[in-house]
């Protein structure tokens, strides 16, 4: 039997004292991919955050394990170094900071993170270089600072870089599809796709369908009001796809 | 030896507009066992008796000790910088120092001057000058890297003239009582100022920079630019005053200065000030104090980087802006591997 990576257990959290989730519960396994859809403000991202333990978010009820530790008890780099990576909607522009210098610093944190000795630049320079040339990824993007002045394209492209070098357990995708073109979204399947080992697993928050022809999800949940109100496999993407939110009986609360 | 009991030197007084908020006191009334003339360690340097009659005060407290100034004048192009180091290691001595900088028409100059002090109870007061002539460059920076109980008064004035350029960049890194005072009368057309500051304070650290430029002739640019990393109980105050008067057609004049506060015990005082008298100029000022930007924290925490080092990164990124202005690559080689160690 596949272990379980992630549990969260009637999950409540608040944004600015406003209740956004109300009593969400999620198992994710090894190996497995998870797609969360719902409307706008159903709290799809407000999840992913808390998972990453995004300042915004309280917690106010439930419980997160993840690999059998309490999640709420890490801190936000202590989660990222226990291989918890959530790539964000809109990466943070960081001028001064150069790309390359932090994306060492993050490689060589995790590692002292599992008592591993630190990489030289040398060597994270010959490591980038293979993982980025497998996917056709500019790797100019690191002789520059962080995501400063970096498209919308470039930005997502720049959290895939990390996503391969950092090489988490558990991927948090809050839409990385979201302004990307046609061969942009393939570039984000394969490396998706490539980090498909089946032990790695995947949440990932799309309103695109054709991200999930690319990467097909295990299961898709829907999310409502805070709470996931249905959950199925692939099929029920299509359907959803086909037949919008209202067929399916949920009430678009945005609307 | 007190500075309020030299004859002849009206020092300025606490409720100057100018003065406001920096007190002299202590240094002014402190009984000095010892007063001085620092001296290069360069032979024969030219002396000249400073003669000028400055709008500072503070000019005269050096002046009125001792008014011989040197001169370096430099009429060629030379490959690297020239390197002053002042090392203040006498207890409970008054130092003074002139110098005057001329560099000649068409020519391109770097001089980078460096202010140590390990002593106690010590001060230092220095007047520079700066003459640039026609077309000439130069890029002046100063290290700033007093001990606590030592004060530094740092008074520059300067006389450009057309098309003439002056890159002035200052660190200050010290413990001590330091008060900076920068004047600039832009007489001449096309010139350039640029006048740059990281002022980076720990401690009970005090460190004022009081900024006079004056716009009288057409098309100059002055570029004033301050950033201030403030830690512990220090205190720093940035006043800074641009007058562009009426036959200064086509001025650019711009102040900027960003502090970032990291205790709730540290205090900026920023008080950037623009006097326009004519409509036909590019003009700015703007001031902002705050902390580390909480979701740039974010993104790096979020990516394994401990808050510490996450703080570290973010806080070194800001206070590398004012090192990443300098031209000359020796010189931001200097700056990037300064270390106090090398010099006390």
């Amino acid at each position: 039997m596949k272990n379980t990576v992630l549990k969260i257990e009637d999950l409540e959290v608040s944004i600015n004292e406003n209740k956004i989730l109300k009593g969400l519960n999620l198992e994710i396994k090894e190996g497995e991919v998870h797609a969360l859809m719902g409307t706008n403000g159903a709290g799809k991202s407000t999840l992913v955050k808390t998972l990453s333990a995004h300042y915004d978010c309280v917690v106010t009820n439930g419980v997160i394990t993840y690999k059998k530790k309490n999640l709420l008890d890490l801190d936000v780099s202590q989660r990222a170094n226990e291989g918890i990576f959530m790539s964000f909607q809109s990466p943070i522009e960081v001028p001064g900071v150069n790309n390359s210098y932090f994306l060492k610093t993050a490689m060589n944190e995790k590692r002292k993170y599992a008592g591993l000795e630190e990489i030289d630049a040398m060597e994270f320079l010959k490591h980038v270089k293979e993982e980025t040339a497998k996917f056709n990824i500019d790797r100019k993007l690191l002789q520059r600072d962080l995501n400063d002045g970096f498209s919308g394209g470039e930005k997502k492209r720049n959290e895939l870089i990390q996503l391969l070098m950092l090489q988490p357990d558990l991927i948090l995708l809050d839409e990385i599809d979201s302004g990307l073109d046609v061969d942009a979204i393939k570039t984000v399947a394969n490396v998706i796709n490539s980090m498909l080992d089946g032990k790695r697993s995947i949440l990932m928050i799309t309103h695109y369908d054709r991200l999930l022809e690319l990467i097909k999800p295990d299961f898709v949940h829907i999310l409502n009001d805070g709470k996931i109100v249905k959950t199925g496999d692939y099929s029920l993407a299509l359907e959803l796809d086909e037949k919008g939110y209202e067929a399916i009986g949920i009430k678009d609360e945005s609307k | 030896m007190k500075v309020n009991e030299i004859k002849g030197l009206n020092l300025p007084n606490k409720k100057d507009e100018e003065f406001l908020k920096i007190n002299l006191d202590a240094l002014f009334s402190y009984d000095f066992k010892d007063v001085q003339t620092y001296e290069f360690d360069i032979m024969g340097l030219k002396t000249v008796d400073d003669e000028k009659s400055y709008e500072s005060v503070l000019f005269d407290i050096t002046r009125s000790i001792d008014n011989k100034q040197k001169v370096i004048t430099i009429n060629k192009n030379i490959a690297e910088p020239i390197f002053l180091i002042h090392k203040i290691k006498e207890d409970e001595t008054f130092f003074t120092n002139s110098l005057k900088i001329e560099v000649a028409k068409d020519i391109k100059a770097q001089v980078v001057e460096v202010f140590v002090s390990s002593s106690k109870n010590s001060a230092y007061s220095v007047n520079r000058t700066f003459e640039l002539d026609e077309n000439s460059s130069l890029e002046y920076v100063k290290v700033q890297d007093f001990d606590v109980s030592n004060s530094f008064i740092f008074n520059s004035y300067v006389e450009q003239q057309e098309s003439s350029t002056l890159d002035f960049t200052n660190f200050e890194y010290g413990n001590g009582f330091i008060l900076n005072n920068f004047i600039n009368n832009i007489n001449k057309e096309n010139i350039t100022y640029n006048l740059n500051g990281l002022v980076k304070l720990k401690d009970d650290t005090n460190c004022s920079n009081l900024i006079k430029t004056v716009h009288n002739a057409k098309s100059s640019l002055s570029n004033i630019d301050y950033k201030h990393s403030l830690k512990d109980n220090s205190k720093a105050i940035f006043k800074a005053k641009s007058i562009v008067n009426e036959t200064a057609l086509f001025t650019k004049a711009f102040q900027n200065t960003n502090t970032i506060l990291l205790s709730d015990d540290a205090t900026i005082f920023a008080q950037p000030h623009l006097e326009i008298y004519i409509d036909e100029l590019e003009a700015s000022h703007g001031a902002t104090t705050g902390s580390l930007n909480k979701e740039q924290l974010l993104y790096l925490e979020s990516r394994g980087i401990h808050k510490e080092l996450a703080y570290e990164i973010l806080l070194k990124a800001f206070e590398e802006k004012i090192a990443h202005n300098i031209k000359d690559e020796i010189i931001k080689d200097f700056i990037e591997t300064y270390e106090r160690s090398k010099y006390v």
